[in-house]
């Protein structure tokens, strides 16, 4: 699961729009390498895709 | 006209920096006060600079403005980005 | 103005020719969810964007899409050059062989050309960075589907690539819609459009003309 616990309490926002989490400079890849292999410098940001098609 | 492995590799690390300020930039973009990110960018920007002019005075020139060519206009005359002359390539 | 490095953002070296494979990904150089398209939605909508971060951004990723729009052209070339006469007629590739041999043209995979109805500008700025997250969300969705049609490692790398910087991407323009929102009052951010309309005071449309609201 995320983690919700940042300071953004979004349930306090105004209605009728959307909002995106801010990222904070957190973490960069130490192997800038691997980053590029990857296609970001920022660790939380690789969200690699792994699904295949099951038809059951 | 085969590339040098040494050719590769500094090619490669010219584009693992470069991208590495790319998605520093984009950042910077929307975090225009974040120092700690601008001292990396500009530490990175630095190494890409040399290596940029490093390359280009001994193979062929990276951007028009680097050319120091007397003899050849390698601008013109040095491989196209999406001929294949390197060898490397697949998953790492 | 543009300046341009003798050089793939990513490396792209495919070794082995495959028809079917290029008539997919064409569509990521000139469909309606590819980079031509994102290039020139976010290099178009800067122009109307009142927030120098936001407009600084679009001009930032519509850069960083020209390179990715080379990449794809690199890409359906090498899985092209090489092709037989007898692979182009097996694989489904002869009419765009016919009108193009193998060359690169900006088309869907179905065969629509490129076309401006393929992204808006609509010279709002929340309008259009909600416009821009969901094309990052339309590229990410194109490459998940290409990568499970692929096997090849040779292709699979820069593809992924592509695909991680639409993630990132979408993470920029949520940032830039944050700062959009800190600009407006949040009480009606749909009180005006902060690029073309002109209020004063608490966002109340009046018929003193007053400063630009900040």
């Amino acid at each position: 699961m995320q983690d919700y616990t940042l300071d953004e309490y979004f349930d306090r926002y105004p209605i009728a729009m959307a909002y995106v989490p801010w990222q904070h400079l957190t973490r960069i890849y130490e192997n800038l390498e691997e980053a590029f292999h990857v296609g970001t410098i920022f660790p939380e940001l690789n969200k690699p895709f792994t699904g295949r098609r099951v038809i059951k | 006209m085969m590339n040098t492995s040494e050719q590769n590799r500094m090619l490669k690390d010219i584009s693992i920096i470069d991208f590495t300020l790319v998605d520093l930039n984009e950042y910077l973009d929307t975090h225009p006060y974040d120092k700690q990110a601008m001292e990396y960018f500009n530490h990175y920007a630095r190494i890409k600079n040399q290596m940029m002019r490093d390359f280009s005075a001994r193979y062929y020139p990276l951007t028009a403005d680097l050319s120091t060519d007397t003899r050849q206009w390698n601008w013109v005359l040095s491989p196209m980005p999406w001929e294949n002359i390197s060898q490397e390539g697949g998953c790492n | 103005m543009w300046s341009y490095e003798k050089r793939l953002q990513f490396p792209v070296n495919i070794k082995e020719p495959n028809a079917k494979l290029a008539q997919v990904i064409i569509s990521q150089y000139g469909g309606p969810d590819g980079e031509m398209g994102a290039s020139m939605r976010y290099l178009s909508q800067r122009y109307a964007t009142p927030y120098r971060e936001v407009a600084g951004l679009l001009t930032d990723i519509g850069t960083e899409e020209l390179a990715h729009l080379e990449m794809v052209a690199t890409i359906v070339h090498q899985l092209t050059r090489n092709l037989s006469m007898e692979e182009i007629e097996k694989s489904g590739f002869a009419p765009y062989y016919t009108d193009h041999t193998i060359g690169i043209w900006p088309q869907a995979a179905g065969g629509i050309p490129f076309n401006a109805c393929e992204f808006q500008s609509k010279g709002d700025v929340i309008t259009d960075l909600f416009e821009d997250m969901a094309a990052e969300q339309k590229a990410r969705t194109t490459y998940d589907n290409i990568l499970r049609l692929i096997k090849e490692p040779d292709v699979c790398e820069p593809i992924k690539f592509l695909r991680e910087r639409e993630i990132v991407h979408f993470q920029r323009f949520g940032e830039a819609l944050r700062i959009t929102q800190d600009n407006l009052n949040g009480k009606n951010f749909y009180a005006f459009n902060p690029g073309f309309d002109t209020v004063e005071g608490d966002g109340n449309c009046s018929p003193k003309c007053g400063c630009q609201q900040k």
